[in-house]
């Protein structure tokens, strides 16, 4: 086995939180390197095509998909640098001060241990740092002031304004969405030119992903990124006390160890806890920093609600973006829908391509032959929709665990188990109820819901933050309650889920688990 | 895939072009173009590429002639990393030639047990409709292979890129495109 020389920190993954780990940790002079399991994507790689696109999720997923609502691991998931916020949609809700309240408010699951006046400076500093467009003082009916976003809201098109009548006559009030764009020129990076393919990687720059924001100043302040560097072990000293770096495979599939005074894991919340448990010795039994025995659980994901409308009238659905261009937070009091609970999230106006999960010709699932066609003809200019993001609650048996079949490189296969509740069928079903009501005030010519199975989205947990090891893994900011010097970093270590797209929380609390990490360098680093 | 590899992957991918063998040598070609100029299949067998495109037009018109088995059997052969297929996102596990051997000998036993021992390309029209639209509603009797609705949704999607997913695709729909990198080839 090869060893490398020790850096400061080793960082294992190129996505949304290890980026901001990588550039807080190298613009402090600190030697950093990024581990990255897939390839290293250019701007200039990202084809506009919804085929091509493909080539940047996962390929060969290490995970067994069970349960009645799977984990949607290939759609969900990046795979190089960038990881999914290479091609996430860019909406930049906030979580909301209820969010990190659920036991006191409501009795149910868990507070977080930070409440949102904690996270809420971290929101804006990242909307300074990668550029967001919006209107934070429209956002304020519904959350505490703060900074104002510094670019203004993005253009609407018709396939979103069609939709503020229908808001209107249920009284929900729609205000322009935050998104991670440019709606003008940023920091160098053009304005948005509304093309719609946000979704497969936005190949200008204009949305903020983490190639030109984030990892981009990672590499400018020194930070080393290996692509096709595949994790399998976290490695400790003797007495288990400190983590001393990982194993993992390089691109010429030589196994190497790579030494650091500490290490992020930052591989989403599917692969963190999959690397975690991989990472067991004498000391550590159940898994590294795993003595609660809640490495992998409370797997949460979101579920939306989406309303399709027809229209014969051109939309210019071709127009926009795969983001949203209004939003709303009118239901996301935890029991704002009757006969359930959790937080709902509201988003219309999109860009809509043809093919793929997300396409048109998915939007009536049911018709195939002429039919299609016919219906394809019709949509392609008269199509639109809403959708209502629904929030899960927390439930410890949605669980990843270790299976005995392996992969490649010799790392346990994993199974991840996933299953709605009451909760959330009730709160899916509401948000379907309204979405027609509101559909039906449009007047558009056809209106339906876009039912299939409960989709899985956002994938959150596994690694949850919380007071000390009796009820999580790590504390607020990331690190390990067993182990100082093993941060966890992205989306597995939210408490709850809220209804929110996760990305712009994940960036803010990257960047407090970071600032604290390099303040607290001299008692951390082993 | 080792270095050497991965660099040749990184450049082709990049190109966005299919690369199909003829006369042993790989030239980029549209599935369309492939299939117009009769290139051999690198794995599917003749009989289970009159299957799968007679499911894809069944499904798309216009499937069959926009190379569906084609496009299929060309990423059958190319690793993983570099599928564009939509099985790589809905948790199909590699190699993909083994699901899809597994539906069309799915499809053909449903349609010899309902249809006179005729396998599904020797239906009628109408015949693999409505074979199809039992396959979707989950009604075919007897049924072996993956689950009905899942097949369903998967060749659906294939039929839908091959001939709604393409720059030619949009303009048959009459919508703009609007590329920033455009696809090599218009695929």
């Amino acid at each position: 086995m090869a060893v490398n020389d020790k850096v400061d920190a080793v960082i294992v993954g190129a996505g949304a939180s290890g980026s901001v780990y990588a550039a807080v940790l190298a613009r402090q002079g600190k030697k950093v390197v990024v581990l990255e399991q897939g390839p290293d994507w250019q701007l200039g790689d990202l084809i506009s095509s919804d085929l091509w696109g493909r080539r940047i999720k996962p390929p060969r997923s290490p995970f067994l998909l069970e349960g009645k609502n799977p984990v949607s691991h290939g759609y969900q998931g990046g795979w190089g640098v960038g990881g999914a916020a290479l091609h996430y949609f860019a909406n930049f809700p906030r979580l909301l001060p209820t969010d990190f309240k659920m036991k006191s408010e409501h009795g149910r699951a868990h507070d977080w241990p930070i409440s949102y006046s904690d996270v809420a400076p971290y929101y804006d500093k990242v909307a300074h740092d990668v550029g967001v467009s919006g209107d934070a003082k429209a956002e304020e009916i519904w959350r505490p002031p703060g900074q104002p976003y510094p670019m203004p809201p993005m253009k609407t098109f018709k396939n979103g304004d069609l939709w503020l009548k229908g808001f209107q006559a249920v009284g929900i009030r729609m205000v322009p969405a935050a998104v991670g764009m440019n709606s003008t020129e940023f920091k160098g990076r053009p304005a948005c030119l509304y093309d719609g393919w946000c979704h497969i990687g936005c190949p200008i720059g204009a949305l903020a992903n983490p190639l030109v924001t984030y990892l981009g100043e990672a590499r400018k302040a020194g930070a080393e990124v290996r692509p096709f560097s595949v994790v399998t072990r976290v490695l400790t000293n003797d007495k288990g006390t400190r983590v001393t770096g990982v194993e993992y495979y390089d691109q010429s599939k030589t196994r190497r160890v790579q030494h650091a005074s500490v290490v992020v894991l930052a591989a989403w919340a599917a692969q963190n806890p999959r690397i975690m448990l991989n990472s067991s010795d004498g000391k550590h039994p159940q898994g590294l920093a795993n003595s609660s025995g809640l490495v992998g659980k409370y797997l949460m994901t979101h579920f939306a609600s989406g309303t399709l409308a027809l229209f014969d009238e051109d939309v210019e659905n071709h127009k926009g973006t795969t983001g949203a261009q209004y939003m709303s937070y009118d239901r996301y009091g935890k029991t704002s829908q009757p006969g359930a609970f959790g937080s709902t999230f509201i988003v219309a106006g999109f860009a809509q391509k043809t093919n793929d999960l997300g396409g048109i010709a998915n939007t009536r699932l049911d018709l195939f032959g002429a039919d299609l066609h016919a219906y394809m003809k019709r949509a392609v200019r008269g199509l639109t929709r809403i959708t209502s993001f629904g929030e899960e609650m927390p439930n410890i048996e949605n669980r990843m665990e270790l299976v005995s079949d392996k992969d490649e490189y010799g790392i346990p296969l994993a199974r991840m188990i996933h299953s709605y509740d009451q909760d959330a069928q009730a709160l899916w079903n509401a948000n379907f109820d309204e979405g027609l009501k509101i559909a039906a005030a449009t007047g558009a010519k056809e209106s339906w819901a876009g039912r299939g199975p409960q989709p899985t989205i956002h994938l959150m947990g596994g690694t949850i933050m919380g007071t000390g090891p009796a009820n999580s893994v790590v504390n607020s900011y990331g690190q390990t309650h067993e182990v100082p010097n093993l941060y966890i970093a992205g989306p597995g270590i939210f408490a709850t889920a809220g209804a929110s797209n996760p990305t712009y929380t994940i960036f803010a609390l990257s960047l407090r688990g970071a600032e604290h990490l390099a303040k607290t360098w001299g008692t951390v680093a082993a | 895939m080792g270095p050497n590899e991965r660099r040749s992957f990184m450049k082709s991918a990049a190109a966005g072009a299919l690369a199909f063998t003829v006369g042993g040598v790989d030239v980029l070609l549209t599935p369309r173009e492939a299939r117009a100029q009769n290139v051999p299949f690198r794995l599917l067998k003749s009989g289970e590429a009159d299957t799968l495109e007679a499911i894809g037009e069944t499904m798309v018109p216009g499937a069959r002639a926009g190379g569906i088995a084609h496009f299929l059997d060309q990423q059958f052969s190319v690793p993983a990393e570099e599928a564009l297929l939509q099985a790589r996102i809905l948790n199909v596990r590699p190699p993909y030639v083994n699901f899809y051997r597994a539906v069309v000998a799915g499809i053909d036993k449903a349609s010899r047990a309902g249809y006179d021992q005729r396998r599904f390309a020797e239906l009628t029209s109408g015949e693999q409709r409505e074979l199809i639209n039992a396959l979707r509603q989950n009604k075919l009797a007897g049924w072996e292979g993956p689950p009905p609705p899942f097949v369903y949704l998967l060749l659906r999607s294939d039929a839908v890129d091959v001939v709604y997913g393409t720059m030619e695709g949009y303009e048959s729909l009459g919508v703009p495109y609007q590329a920033h990198i455009a696809p090599e080839r218009r695929w």
